[in-house]
């Protein structure tokens, strides 16, 4: 048992220690890193402040930079350990970007048919005016008409 | 005036104050298409922050300082790499007219996301160490950068043209496309070039 106990632990440090683990450690993290970096980029369009979200994406991004030029060097402990750590920091990223988008978007379409129902409410409220107005100039040119007197033509 | 002068000029009021009152509502719906120009900026700046002083002939054991520096005026936040590479005379250069990169491994990189309008900087410290001189011909061993050191092994030709034992520290600029899901060079580099003068 004991024997068996060395062995896993041989090979949970072997697994650790190699290339293709760091290289597979790396993916990950880049798959994190890119996947956050879009859902930020979404929610920004879509019109949210992510100036927070940027900076959480760039302590990761700063990560995994360490991480690429550790692999590069040939130390995968260091590669593998800055990776799983822009896994931590860049994980909860995509989904605040999402919960941001969102809102974002509700928002924009809150504002929308506000402006829309501003725009018509102040048309109606114009015209209503120009209506008024209207019959008001109507009723003075008739009464103006009514009461002006034929003029009748010197003989 | 007639009244139905009057009434012509009241229906003419009428649809310009509506027209007015829904510009506003429209402009939401129909934004102008952009047309300011979209692109990133790449700098290099000397040891006192401006573009002088860079360091050009180069002591083994000293350490030298460029700052570098990045603008996004994209429009939208962008997410870059600049790739640090070390060079000899013979080695290429990225290809401004192609659009390619160095062909070189990069040493050391930066990664880092930028909303629009920002700027990104960093200082760069860098020092070559394990140099030598033989004759007519110079080696470099050792480069750090920024602390961490790497194994170069590069050498350099006496240059009579430049009088100089030529290295150079190239610096490219690379944009991550969401599109493709891979960073792309983006066609901007600086190169800081150097001369071994002595290998302490």
């Amino acid at each position: 048992m004991a024997l068996g106990a060395w062995f896993a632990g041989l090979q949970v440090a072997f697994a650790q220690t190699t290339p293709a683990t760091a290289n597979l450690r790396l993916q990950a993290a880049n798959s994190v890193v890119d996947a956050g970096f879009k859902a930020v980029f979404a929610a920004e369009k879509a019109g949210a402040n992510v100036t927070s979200l940027l900076a959480q994406l760039n302590n990761a991004a700063t990560l995994l930079a360490q991480a690429e030029i550790a692999n590069r060097t040939g130390d995968y402990n260091t590669s593998i350990a800055r990776a799983d750590s822009v896994l931590l920091v860049a994980q909860p990223v995509a989904s605040s970007a999402q919960t941001l988008q969102s809102a974002a978007t509700v928002a924009s379409q809150d504002a929308f048919w506000l402006s829309i129902e501003f725009t018509v409410i102040d048309a109606v409220v114009f015209l209503a005016i120009l209506f008024v107005g209207w019959r008001w100039v109507k009723a003075r040119y008739m009464k103006h008409v009514l009461e002006s007197k034929p003029e009748v033509p010197a003989q | 005036m007639k009244l139905h002068d009057y009434k012509l000029i009241f229906v003419v009021v009428g649809l310009v104050g509506v027209l007015l009152i829904a510009a506003p509502a429209f402009a939401d719906i129909v934004s102008p298409p952009p047309n300011e120009e979209k692109f990133s900026e790449l700098y290099l700046l000397g040891p006192a922050h401006i573009a002088a002083n860079y360091p050009y002939n180069l002591a083994g054991g000293q350490n030298y300082l460029v700052y570098v520096g990045v603008g996004d005026q994209l429009r939208s936040s962008a997410y870059y790499t600049l790739y640090v590479k070390f060079r000899n005379q013979t080695d290429a250069l990225p290809n401004a007219t192609q659009g390619t990169p160095s062909p070189l491994v990069p040493l050391y990189e930066y990664r880092f996301a930028l909303q629009d309008g920002a700027y990104w900087e960093s200082l760069v410290s860098f020092s070559v160490a394990n140099a030598s001189v033989s004759g007519n011909q110079s080696i470099v061993n050792q480069l750090t950068i920024n602390g961490l050191q790497f194994d170069v092994n590069k050498p350099s030709a006496w240059d009579s043209n430049s009088t100089s034992f030529s290295y150079s520290l190239v610096i490219e600029l690379w944009l991550y496309n969401a599109t493709s899901n891979a960073f792309q060079y983006n066609n901007r580099f600086v190169n800081l070039l150097l001369n071994l003068t002595s290998t302490a």
